[in-house]
């Protein structure tokens, strides 16, 4: 394991001593400084006027839906774009420069190699999650928050980028041009939300709760709204699980490709 | 320390080594010879364990390449065509992290960092970004990667490729001083290299070992004969009727000037000097007169490209 600790290490050092990675939470706080105040403004006046308005669904009087459920919603779409960025270096970079081969003749396993990237790499998405929740911890000096819920929510959006982290890694370990990389894991992490469109289509029950199963919102619904299942954690865990086995067994054959 | 035994690799389907026999022992260090594509990089490749044989074994200190990696890298230093560095990183915190990488028990990592750093001099860049160093000092920081363990078995894949004369002439000495400490495999298709700095050669061409022997057995091997060079102060129209009576004498060549002659002899050291002291009694004003350095030149070309291709 000492393997996968010493690349771990070298990665994170490499993502937050980066200035790229900190351009990049600059350009993504800018955003949530532009939008959350705004999502925070019209929560307020919305609590001002209701008892004039009719027709206003319950749960958008509560903070949690109406301010920090549509932050955490553009924080998705934004982790779908920067997330491959985070990753689309880590094999195809060391691939073009040749220092791949050092790992391979290293004494590490090739699990080890992308153990120690995957986890690096959800430290760094990670951040930007954390980054995003200092915006709903602020205003807590406004008011009164309800805990468990928003960090239940976020650790659900933190699963999801974890997912898109192993398949944007296991895209990096198939090329050597990071720009590919990109491209490629940014279509995998939009279509991954598609899936789930199957269970309107299908006729048969049994067909239509296997489409709902794999549906990514589906899992995450539940989480956002505070609940943690133990079906969606085994979900997260078996896409991330299936996308790290493949990435380490795309390094393992370049052994003996 | 090392066992190669049928080593074939096929790349789809081009065979790139055919098999290969050869060993090397404790401490030696073996030149490895042959034209560009001849499969040196293949092989290297396969006895560090970065890519598996198509067929044959290889194994390193007892262990089989295959079927115990891990125990291979950990005694094997590599250094491959092109230096294994990361650009965004310094020069001591890319060796403290390779250094982690080949195991090395954590006490002793400054200890390793510092011994690599000494014996490639690269001091004095200890603290810079590899980004911003000289080709000459990237190819130093690869060689320091591979020898910050102290490995048993140092492998170096066309060590001095690209850079300037003063560097090689620094990397020679180099690989000269790490010579007894670590069993060495050179590849490279610069002879001067393996002449400088190896007691063993493997030539390999087309997949195949053409020759596997000592520097000095195989520069007499070939010929059993000698080239000396000679330059005299006057000219001299005709060498060979000047040497016509002395039989050893293979061949006469003119060099640039009617000054400068090749004189290929077949013998030992009395028919040099029946020859050195004709051209002083015939007056011709002896400036230079030496044994040529060429003759592993000539057995590489024979051997590698044939007949023809030592006479281009």
């Amino acid at each position: 394991m000492s393997g996968t600790l010493t690349i771990f290490k070298k990665e994170v050092k490499g993502f937050y001593a980066n200035p790229t990675f900190w351009i990049i939470c600059f350009l993504v706080s800018l955003i949530f400084s532009w939008i959350y105040p705004i999502q925070l403004n019209m929560f307020a006046q919305l609590l001002m006027n209701y008892v004039m308005q009719q027709g206003i669904p319950a749960n958008q009087l509560n903070i949690h839906y109406g301010v920090f459920l549509r932050q955490l919603s553009y924080l998705n779409l934004l982790l779908i774009f920067v997330t491959p960025a985070l990753t689309m270096k880590l094999f195809a970079e060391e691939k073009k420069l040749r220092t791949f081969d050092l790992l391979l003749t290293s004494p590490v396993t090739s699990l080890q190699i992308v153990l120690g990237k995957y986890l690096a790499a959800l430290g760094a998405m990670g951040g930007i999650v954390l980054l995003a929740l200092s915006y709903p911890v602020a205003t807590a000096a406004l008011a009164k928050l309800n805990w468990g819920p928003l960090l239940i929510a976020f650790f659900g959006i933190f699963l999801v980028g974890g997912v898109y982290t192993a398949m944007n890694l296991f895209c990096s370990s198939l090329t050597e041009n990071s720009l590919v990389a990109y491209v490629m894991s940014v279509i995998l992490n939009v279509s991954i939300w598609f899936v789930g469109i199957g269970a309107e289509v299908v006729d048969s029950e049994v067909a239509r709760k296997v489409f709902e199963h794999v549906s990514l919102s589906t899992h995450l619904s539940s989480l956002v709204e505070g609940t943690i299942r133990t079906n969606s954690l085994v979900f997260f865990a078996s896409l991330i699980v299936l996308f790290c086995f493949l990435a380490e067994r795309v390094v393992e054959s370049s052994r003996w490709r | 320390m090392i066992q190669v035994k049928d080593l074939t690799k096929d790349y789809g389907p081009r065979r790139a080594i055919d098999h290969l026999n050869f060993s090397v022992n404790k401490g030696d260090v073996v030149g490895f010879l042959g034209p560009n594509g001849a499969g040196k990089s293949t092989t290297m490749k396969i006895i560090t364990g970065f890519m598996a044989p198509s067929h044959g074994t290889a194994s390193v200190a007892g262990f089989d390449v295959f079927e115990n990696p891990l125990e291979v890298k950990k005694r094997i230093g590599y250094l491959p065509e092109t230096p294994p560095v990361y650009a965004d990183m310094y020069v001591r915190d890319y060796l403290r992290y390779v250094a982690a990488l080949k195991q090395v028990p954590k006490a002793l990592i400054e200890k390793s960092v510092d011994m690599a750093i000494e014996k490639t001099n690269l001091g004095e860049v200890q603290n810079r970004l590899i980004h911003h160093l000289s080709k000459g000092f990237k190819q130093r920081v690869g060689i320091a990667q591979a020898i910050v363990s102290d490995p048993e078995v140092l492998i170096l894949d066309e060590p001095t490729v690209g850079l300037d004369p003063k560097q090689v002439a620094e990397i020679r000495d180099l690989i000269k001083a790490l010579r007894g400490q670590h069993t060495i495999i050179l590849s490279t298709h610069i002879l001067p290299e393996v002449q400088a700095t190896c007691e063993k050669i493997i030539i390999i061409n087309k997949g195949k070992i053409v020759a596997e022997d000592s520097i000095h057995h195989l520069a007499t091997m070939e010929q059993g004969q000698s080239r000396l060079l000679v330059r005299v102060h006057r000219d001299v129209q005709d060498m060979k009727s000047v040497l016509s009576d002395i039989r050893e004498v293979v061949s006469v060549q003119a060099g640039t000037s009617a000054k400068e002659w090749r004189i290929d002899v077949r013998g030992g050291d009395d028919v040099i000097a029946a020859i050195s002291s004709r051209l002083v009694n015939n007056g011709l004003g002896l400036l230079e007169f030496s044994p040529s350095k060429l003759d592993l030149e000539d057995v590489f070309l024979k051997l590698t490209y044939g007949e023809k291709g030592g006479e281009a």
